[in-house]
């Protein structure tokens, strides 16, 4: 079985600008995620919905949800209904597109995300599997193309094998890493670790110190 | 980690402990957290639902930016001023905390997802009621969540809790369940009790589809919060009475995983069925969205 809901905050919880958990708060955790892979500043966002949510996304202010996440922003900031207005401002361009086709990614609640600047273009693939927790199944970045199992955390770490080495040890402090996946490129190394337990701010913090190209999820 | 509701109720008697206190303990070595930061990060979570218990119920009520829903809780309260409701001043005033949550919830006002949005108003609905009708302590109200929760991590994740997936089951059935199991112990009853509870209120509702008028989360989700928290109390109730489900916690929460993923698209949160697709439904959408206007499709 996979475990998904970790904490019982997933279940009372959480807290959110309504109307809807998994096409509100979990289409701006998806948004999150991808804000985090892409970790600046982008100029392009197109977004496409598959299933429930190429149908419902207007219905349940997916759109701004999604662009909130984008934009940084918590599921229960005031700002979120107002967000699509607020990235225009900052000048991106948001293209939403509804999907005929299943999902790639076998989930009625997907969407795929597509950001790019000047510098770089990256593809998250997420699904909202209800209550607001969400699973990514596929991270296209700096020329890898990561296929997680879906449930979050997930950490992804660029480098060497010293670094994997290194990031292993300070996770066996930390917590169990249910599974591990090494990509390589001719441009390097990419790990990815699928966590046990969500890490607290000053965990992720320690980890990151160490490393100059960290995301978790 | 818990993950069946038979290992909860053992646990809970081996330990001789409620289900709240193992879900805390287990939040805590899951977390990495104090007890006191779970504590109050659960407070927390109770105070937005009383926030948005009194805030769809206060003035002229809350209203969604379609008009489909609002203002209803507010009609409930002055009906129960009356004194004459057929089925009693408790269930009435649970059925009013729960539309009212819901509403604030489709005017885009704070909730707290308990186990979703869709179905929010379904846990605040009980435990609000329960807190008049038994003088419960902030303590003991959050407890009650804690071991809402418990059940609800069981059900989410041997089964599902959205809607897409599983049907309006998986969100008002689940958290109708969650509240049944979590009103058994607060008031007493065993941790086998709750099991029983949380059996029947998900065999009351097997089979609930989701089909939300325009795909919002207005018609019918704002009233199935009634039945949720109605359900939830008599379920609850005849637990407590020592009438049991037959079917085991578990084997419920296979099924309802089962019944979920045997319903059509339709019926799973696209908008496309039941309700949804009625004519006045239908006509409904047509008013609210016109024709596609700011996305594009892709065949």
């Amino acid at each position: 079985m996979t475990v998904n809901y970790k904490s019982v905050f997933d279940i009372i919880g959480p807290i959110m600008i309504g109307p809807s958990s998994s096409h509100t708060a979990g289409a701006c955790a998806i948004g999150r995620a991808a804000n985090s892979i892409f970790q600046e500043k982008p100029t392009d966002i197109v977004i496409h919905y598959y299933e429930s949510f190429a149908q419902t996304h207007k219905g349940h202010g997916t759109d701004y949800a999604i662009i909130s996440g984008i934009l940084g922003f918590d599921p229960d900031d005031s700002r979120v209904p107002y967000a699509i207005g607020l990235a225009r401002d900052q000048g991106m361009n948001i293209t939403f597109i509804e999907e005929v086709k299943d999902s790639p990614i076998d989930h009625p609640n997907t969407a795929i995300i597509d950001l790019s600047n000047d510098d770089k273009q990256v593809t998250v693939a997420g699904c909202s599997i209800g209550g607001g927790t969400i699973e990514i199944r596929e991270i296209k970045m700096d020329g890898f193309d990561v296929k997680p199992k879906g449930p979050l955390p997930i950490l992804l770490v660029q480098g060497g094998e010293n670094d994997h080495q290194n990031v292993t040890k300070q996770l066996a402090d930390l917590t169990k890493v249910n599974d591990q996946q090494h990509y390589k490129t001719d441009r390097g190394n990419l790990y990815e670790y699928d966590l046990d337990r969500r890490l607290k701010q000053d965990e992720i913090e320690r980890l990151t110190q160490a490393r100059t190209k960290l995301v978790y999820l | 980690m818990y993950m069946s509701v038979a290992e909860l109720v053992t646990a809970s008697q081996t330990a001789n402990k409620p289900v709240y206190e193992l879900m805390i303990e287990q939040e805590m070595e899951m977390s990495n957290s104090s007890r006191e930061e779970i504590w109050h990060t659960m407070g927390r979570n109770l105070d937005v639902m009383e926030a948005a218990v009194k805030k769809g119920a206060a003035g002229d009520g809350v209203y969604s930016t379609t008009g489909l829903t609002g203002g209803e809780a507010v009609l409930l309260k002055n009906y129960r001023a009356k004194g004459k409701s057929l089925s009693g001043d408790t269930m009435m005033q649970a059925v009013q905390n729960a539309i009212s949550t819901n509403e604030v919830n489709a005017s885009m006002g704070v909730v707290c997802a308990t186990p979703t949005a869709g179905s929010t108003g379904t846990l605040p609905g009980v435990i609000f009621t329960l807190k008049d009708r038994m003088d419960l302590t902030r303590d003991q109200m959050i407890q009650f969540l804690f071991t809402a929760g418990a059940y609800g991590m069981v059900i989410a994740n041997n089964a599902s809790i959205a809607g897409a997936t599983g049907g309006c089951q998986a969100e008002v059935g689940s958290a109708s369940a969650m509240g049944a199991a979590a009103a058994v112990e607060i008031a007493g009853g065993t941790a086998e009790q709750s099991a029983e509870a949380l059996a029947m209120a998900i065999s009351n509702l097997l089979g609930l589809v989701c089909d939300p008028v325009a795909g919002l989360v207005e018609l019918p989700c704002v009233k199935r919060n009634a039945i949720g928290v109605g359900n939830a109390l008599i379920s609850a109730d005849m637990a407590l009475a020592g009438c049991t489900n037959k079917i085991p916690a578990d084997e419920v929460i296979a099924a309802m995983d089962k019944v979920g993923k045997g319903l059509p698209k339709a019926l799973r949160e696209t908008g496309l069925g039941g309700l949804a697709a009625t004519p006045t439904g239908i006509r409904m959408k047509e008013k609210i969205f016109g024709r596609s206007a700011d996305a594009e499709v892709h065949a």
